[in-house]
């Protein structure tokens, strides 16, 4: 009977670690885990120190090389007249962009798309959710849900301006999605009408700019920002008082850099920035980035001017010297030494807005409103920080438009206006001199189309309120 | 609700558990011998009591001794091999009996899931493929053996790296989104890491579970199918040392197809740039001055030994002479070596069984910087403690290590690098050093990168499990069994801070630790009564596991010593990272089977898990199966049929699920990284999801198998799986802000038809021959997505649509009259509302009847066809005379398409200049070459002819020698002379010749259907030997 006994012993003790596994598993928590790398929405919203974290994210996703840092700017200037992509040497790097010849399958028109509707949904969760945090001071919390609505402007207004026609062709036409709160996953966004996207960049850059105070640090949105901003807005839409009143107001006791900062490299911010992205040495694009593209060694190094436009400067301009012709890397054309890069490639802040831009647009707007001293004297006070011994213009009306609107060719080339300047104000575009695609089309041409983007296939795909009917014309 | 119903399954597994004890009764004692023919006493034979759940065992000396209830008459003494015997005690108390060798039908044992079976009584369709057909093949992972040998699995090798994994699936795709790969069970241990740590030398035999009845004992993780590995034992008797070796020679498996040399290349730049003046209006001599001028910088170097090699109209001057011709696909592939040792001792008594091995492979690779080698050791034990109690533990481990070039479309993948760069292009400079300025990508150079760049890997693996076995009761069996399968991995990154992906930083080494650890616990209660008409057995079970996955990461640059890759040599840390992912899972299983007359087979089987990955409202899933089987042959009704020897019929129905998806998958979370100025940052990453739940599958399946003449074995199958709730990662419009979100959205069906037959062409005492032909088709449909359509790529996804069905525009040709390309308008297809032709649309001058266009945007897109084959499966013939042994073994594809976007990199028309092209790009139109399907060329390009479309798909079908194998067994009398138990020579072939259409290295590409530049597969040419002593 031993043999029985010690069977029965085992058996009981099977029983037991049987009894004992089988509650052991039953244990609550054993089947809820969470991720270590990675924190749930609540607790993002929880402390104001981790919702300033979410913002600083938004910014990131700004600075990101499919957006702000380098497809926007680069591609608004090389959808234009004055810059190029060289024809040879360019790593197939931005080549449909220039032969204006773009689908909406093409990353350049995908990957801009997607990385703006990001930061529209990241600042939309901060707008929406700030009020829940404990422990934040109403300071805090406008300083967070100002930034974020400075953000989410920035982020409709370049869409906008990038994926529809203009408004000063038509006001009302389909624009881009409108989505500042809502997370429903099925329905689907329609394009809204520009107007109505313009109206909610117009009500979030006002409530930015009244609850934000002014920030130092040029890395980050602040009231100044907000303002030169909605004169950007106000410019498009043709309403030239209220553009004037708010670019005054940003440039406001700002002194112009002068003309040896221009030559550093427009790599870090200085007197006259407004706002910058603030790349550091360990965070930047490298390669992805403007002065990979332009700076004529070291990277990329693919854009070129054009010789028409470097003709057009006088030879008392200081910014003459921002074109250069070096044999032995271009022997056919100009090379451009406007950006450059700090010790390591990619190492560069890029300088969004800055002053000389909103006294442009003061200019413009005082031109258009039929002030032609006033518009007289804005106009100088650029053009001496580039050419001291320059004679202040007298000229008026259409001419001293043109004036205007050269000058801001000539001053803020590279830094992605000329494509918008181009389209909001209907100009014929023509391209002479050693491009090596040329068009000349004026806004009643069927080529027009071109200076819009088609809206991207994969969001046609994946919005169930849109379909191929909806997409631009010409595409 | 969920906990209170899992307590009361644990207590009544308990209750169960309790009334095991309490039956006894008046009974009188019986004892007796047992012994075989030859009068040999048999240990460990059943004698059970017939009609009741007592009984005993027969020790060593075939001894039994047992209480007999009164009324009780017969006693049923059962022993494997050997024929049941029924004996009436007739109130005896010494009972004796012989049993006889079950010659009829030697049983075969398979092993399953959860326990054993024989092949007779199993309900399920699985298919066992046996250690001969793995064992001297020269691959460093077993499952690329089984491509071809069982129906319904498919097998498909997308890359050459030596140790790359393959992807299995059984029975098609069963997921969208989730993984599609079965479950591997090692030794009843569940694996999760890599299957090419086990060496195929270890492997006794490998079954694959296909059906429902199969594999639903998996529970959640068995919708793809399981394949059980179980590995050598010993065996009681004498020891047995044995020692095989193979060596053998591999190379790339095909050509591909031709690239062009410097001249060629050299022309074509040339004409391009002259197409590209005349269209922008130049004149003829203008655009000829423009050729001249710009080729050298459009090719990036001048491979002649003149300034100015072409004349006037681009053609190479008679007797230049060629300076630079590089071949780079030469430069980087080259030929293996591979080498395989193996010494396996194996042995045991009655009460110990070991088994031990020590094992050695290595593959040096047919690329540049692609090598691996793996040492192994397996130790198997199992010794019976008492005669009750045995314990055993199985274990494994190996060491690896390899070096594995990236793949994909970077710059550092050698493979692409060869397809890329021209061949004016040198591999040195006029000093010797590398030269790195090619104009496809601009500071790699494959060579020189595969020196100075390191991408090395090494896993320690440890697979061990431990089990003890209660013999409760001859009808009580317990089994208590934990394991652990760890693997700890280290990863390397070096780019030189010269040239290549380090260049713009100085260099850049990262650093990876990962440290994966599974470990799992199962009780497995079986309870099992015989009489001499039925058989039934009650399987109860519970089972526990989880597993973590950490990593940390480090990377540095800047480095100012040359090839010192350790993080120690950079000045400038990056930001390093670390964290940990754990899955956990619980479950509870039962089985019933019961068997009538051995005519009729039934089982059933149910199981419960509740996993960590499901969203809170979904925690536990509830699967269960239904199988039977039918042996007509045994039927009296049956006529006695000379030519019919066995019939069975079998069917079965079950659910299962898959659990496939990341570990954290439900839940919405801000991920870290999203860093600015200086400061941290956090970005959303995931939208939650509380209703994220199991991936469903139900899946029916009915066989046949006969038997006829004594040769001729054949086996049908007809199975339909219908998964439901299909994970997938749902795209959203932008307005949403992340672009997808995973969901349980769709519904899809795999139906298919499989059939093997063996026929035995001869057998005699000189010869023995076998053919043996499998076919397998699958048809696969998405029944319901919660969208219409889902473009992805090249497919689109959507109702009644296979998964990998190819979405894209229809390529019509090239237009005789100006070289542009055309695509078939399809105004009536549903890609666009309207069915009016657009602006762009004319008659193909080609003479199709058909509306085209030269404009791309104008065409619509169209369903084309599917990347999955229609037929596949494998046919092998052996033949044996004396002691020398041929087999040949082919394996055939057929029906699957690809999108061959290897080749469209190389057939780009000019967008990309400085690409290098195939030789077919050479017959691009020219006015006086107008009849041709490959367009104008024309540097920068705007015709946009090289962008999707069926111009690159192409049929994948194929038929493929794998294996062939001539053995010689040297003969008894001259092996014992040598005082050796055998030996054993062979030579043997694998992937030695390949039948298809396809234009790339290899047809086998991803299972979906697209290439991506992987290194191609390999033909092997192997001699190996293998000693007994």
């Amino acid at each position: 009977m031993k043999i029985f006994e010690m069977k029965t012993k085992v058996i009981n003790l099977i029983k037991a670690a049987f009894l004992v596994l089988v509650l052991a598993g039953c244990s609550k928590d054993f089947l809820d885990l969470e991720p270590t790398d990675a924190i749930s929405e609540d607790e993002v919203f929880g402390s104001y120190v981790t919702a300033n974290s979410a913002l600083m994210g938004a910014y990131d996703q700004l600075s990101s090389f499919s957006f702000g840092g380098l497809y926007n700017p680069i591609m608004a200037d090389i959808m234009g007249e004055d810059v190029m992509i060289n024809s040879v040497n360019n790593w197939n790097w931005f080549i449909p962009v220039y032969q204006m010849n773009l689908l909406p399958n093409y990353t350049y028109i995908d990957a801009p798309w997607w990385a703006g509707y990001k930061l529209i949904f990241n600042a939309n969760q901060i707008i929406n959710n700030a009020i829940y945090i404990p422990d934040a001071t109403p300071e805090q919390m406008a300083s967070l849900v100002g930034q974020a609505q400075v953000l989410r402007a920035y982020a409709m207004l370049k869409l906008a301006q990038m994926y529809s026609p203009a408004y000063a062709k038509n006001p009302d036409a389909p624009s881009i999605l409108l989505n500042t709160d809502s997370d429903d996953l099925d329905a689907g966004f329609v394009r809204a009408k520009l107007s109505e996207v313009y109206a909610q960049i117009e009500s979030d850059l006002i409530a930015a700019a009244s609850q934000l105070k002014a920030n130092d640090d040029k890395g980050f949105f602040d009231n100044r920002s907000a303002n030169a901003l909605l004169a950007r807005l106000y410019l498009d839409m043709g309403k030239w008082e209220m553009a004037r009143d708010h670019a005054k107001l940003a440039s406001k006791d700002l002194t112009l850099m002068d003309i040896n900062d221009m030559f550093t490299g427009f790599s870090t911010r200085n007197s006259e920035t407004i706002y910058t992205i603030a790349y550091t040495q360990e965070d930047n694009n490298t390669y992805l980035s403007l002065p990979s593209f332009y700076w004529p060694v070291g990277g990329y190094s693919s854009m070129r001017a054009n010789k028409d436009f470097v003709s057009k400067f006088s030879a008392a301009d200081a910014r003459k010297s921002f074109f250069l012709k070096l044999d032995e890397i271009d022997k056919d054309r100009f090379l451009i030494v406007k950006f450059g890069h700090n010790n390591a490639v990619g190492n560069a802040e890029r300088i969004c807005i800055r002053a000389s831009e909103m006294i442009l647009i003061e200019a413009e707007c005082e031109a258009e409103l039929g002030n032609h001293t006033e518009a007289q004297n804005a106009l100088y006070k650029v053009q001496k920080r580039a050419n001291p011994g320059v004679t202040k213009s007298t000229a008026t009306d259409q001419a001293l438009m043109n004036e205007v609107l050269l000058e801001r060719r000539k001053e803020l080339f590279g830094e992605g206006f000329r494509w918008q300047d181009i389209k909001r104000r209907q100009l014929p575009f023509v391209r002479t001199g050693d491009h090596w695609v040329k068009f000349s089309f004026t806004a009643q041409d069927p080529d027009y189309f071109r200076l819009t983007f088609p809206i991207p296939q994969s969001e046609i795909d994946a919005n169930p309120a849109l379909s191929n009917s909806d997409q631009n014309m010409g595409y | 609700m969920q906990q209170r119903m899992k307590r009361l399954i644990g207590c009544l597994i308990l209750c169960c558990f309790m009334g095991v004890n309490n039956t006894f009764a008046q009974s009188i004692t019986v004892e007796g011998i047992v012994n075989d023919e030859n009068g040999l006493p048999l240990p460990g034979v059943t004698v059970i009591v017939a009609g009741t759940s007592q009984g005993s065992t027969t020790n060593f000396d075939g001894y039994y001794t047992l209480p007999v209830p009164s009324g009780k008459e017969k006693l049923v003494f059962s022993y494997m091999g050997m024929q049941t015997r029924t004996e009436p005690i007739n109130n005896r108390l010494v009972v004796n009996v012989v049993l006889q060798v079950n010659l009829e039908a030697l049983e075969t044992v398979m092993i399953v899931a959860y326990g054993t079976s024989t092949k007779e009584a199993y309900t399920g369709a699985a298919s066992v493929v046996d250690n001969k057909i793995i064992e001297d093949r020269p691959v460093s992972s077993f499952e690329k053996a089984l491509q071809g040998t069982t129906p319904g699995l498919m097998v498909s090798n997308s890359s050459g790296q030596p140790g790359a994994a393959s992807t299995v699936r059984i029975r098609g795709i069963g997921s969208l989104s989730a993984g599609s790969a079965p479950l591997y069970v090692l030794d009843g241990a569940p694996m999760s890491g890599s299957m090419s740590d086990i060496n195929p030398n270890d492997i006794e035999s490998v079954t694959v579970l296909k059906d429902a009845a199969a594999s639903s004992l998996y529970g959640s993780r068995a919708a793809n199918g399981v394949i059980l590995i179980t590995t050598k034992q010993g065996k009681s008797g004498f020891t047995k040392i044995s020692f095989s070796s193979q060596l053998g020679i591999s190379e790339r498996i095909s050509e591909g197809y031709a690239l062009m040399n410097a001249t060629q290349f050299y022309e074509q730049s040339w004409m391009g740039l002259y197409n590209e003046a005349l269209l922008d209006g130049k004149t003829i001599n203008e655009a000829q001055a423009y050729a001249q001028g710009a080729v050298k910088e459009v090719v990036g170097y001048n491979p002649f030994g003149v300034e100015s090699p072409l004349d006037s109209n681009g053609k190479l001057i008679p007797g230049t002479q060629v300076v630079t011709d590089t071949d780079w696909r030469d430069e980087i592939y080259k030929t293996g070596l591979i080498q395989t040792y193996n010494l396996n001792i194996s042995g045991g008594s009655e009460s110990t069984k070991v088994f031990m091995s020590f094992g050695y492979f290595k593959d040096s690779g047919t690329t540049l910087g692609s090598d691996f080698s793996r040492a192994t050791n397996k130790i198997n034990v199992s010794h019976k403690i008492n005669n009750f109690l045995k314990a055993g533990i199985n274990s494994q481990l190996s060491y690896s290590k390899t070096n594995a070039p990236p793949s994909g479309s970077g710059g550092a993948n050698p493979v692409r690098s060869a397809e890329v760069i021209n061949a004016a292009s040198p591999v040195y400079d006029g000093a010797g050093n590398y030269e790195w300025g090619n104009k496809a990508i601009f500071d790699f150079n494959p060579v020189g990168l595969a020196a100075l760049d390191k991408y090395t890997y090494k896993t320690k693996r440890a697979v061990m499990s431990t089990y003890l076995d209660v013999d409760i009761s001859p009808s009580f069996k317990f089994r208590t069994t934990a394991g652990i399968d760890t693997s700890l991995d280290e990863g390397l990154n070096y780019y030189n801070p010269d040239h290549g992906n380090g260049a713009g930083v100085n260099g850049r080494s990262t650093a990876s630790r990962s440290d994966l650890l599974s470990w799992n616990i199962s009780n497995i209660l079986t309870y099992a009564r015989s009489t001499d008409q039925s058989y039934f057995e009650v399987l109860l079970g519970q089972e526990a596991l989880g597993t973590d996955y950490s990593v940390l990461s480090a990377a540095v640059t800047d480095f100012s010593v040359p090839g010192k890759p350790d993080l120690i040599w950079g000045a400038k840390p990056e930001q390093p990272g670390s964290f940990t992912t754990s899955s956990t899972m619980v479950s509870y299983l039962s089985q019933i089977k019961y068997d009538y007359d051995k005519r009729i087979y039934l089982s059933t089987s149910a199981r419960m898990d509740g996993s960590s990955r499901f969203g809170t409202n979904n925690k536990y899933g509830l699967f269960y199966s239904f199988g039977a089987g039918w042996q007509l042959s045994k039927e009296s009704w049956m006529p006695e049929w000379s030519w019919l020897n066995n019939a069975k019929l079998r069917a079965s129905y079950g659910t299962s699920g898959n659990n496939n998806i990341g570990n954290y998958a439900s839940l919405g979370l801000y991920g870290s990284g999203a860093n600015y100025g200086g400061y941290p940052g956090l970005t959303p990453i995931q939208l939650e999801n509380k209703d994220l739940s199991w991936e469903k599958i139900q899946s029916f399946n009915i066989g046949l198998e006969l038997n006829f003449f004594s040769k001729l074995q054949t086996s049908f199958e007809f199975y339909n799986r219908n998964s439901d709730g299909l994970l997938f990662a749902r795209p959203l419009s932008a307005g949403t802000g992340i672009g997808s979100i995973l969901s349980n959205l769709g519904a899809m069906k795999n139906r298919g038809i499989e059939a093997s037959f063996k026929y035995n062409l001869i057998d005699n005492d000189k010869f023995y021959s076998a053919l043996g032909l499998n076919i397998s088709t699958n048809s696969n449909e998405i029944l319901q997505l919660t969208t219409d359509k889902i473009v992805s790529g090249t497919k689109l996804l959507e109702e009644g649509s296979s998964i990998y069905q190819f979405y894209m525009r229809e390529w019509a040709g090239v237009n005789p009259d100006n070289g542009r390309p055309m695509w078939f308008v399809n105004a009536d297809a549903d890609d666009r509302e309207e069915n009016t032709l657009p602006e762009s649309a004319f008659e193909d001058p080609l003479g199709s009847g058909k509306q085209v266009t030269s404009d791309y945007a104008d065409a619509e897109r169209k369903r084309l066809g599917n990347a999955l084959p229609k037929v596949y499966g494998g046919v092998n013939y052996e033949l044996a005379y004396k002691n020398f042994d041929l087999n040949f073994y082919l394996y055939y594809s057929y029906g699957g398409k690809a999108y061959n976007s290897d080749y469209v990199a190389n057939m780009h028309d000019g967008t990309q200049s400085g690409t290098n092209l195939a030789v077919d790009a050479a017959n691009a139109w020219t006015p006086n070459n107008r009849y041709t399907d490959v367009p104008r060329y024309v540097i920068n390009n705007t015709d946009q002819s090289e962008q999707m479309s069926s111009r690159f798909i192409e049929d994948a079908s194929y038929l493929r020698f794998k294996n062939i194998n001539l053995s010689y067994q040297l003969p008894e009398s001259i092996c014992k002379s040598w005082k050796l138990n055998s030996f054993r020579a062979y030579v043997s072939a694998e992937n030695i010749l390949t039948f298809t259409k396809f234009k790339g290295f290899d047809p086998e590409v991803a299972i979906n259907g697209t290439t991506n530049n992987n290194i191609p597969g390999v033909k092997v040419v192997t001699v190996g030997f293998k000693i007994e002593l």
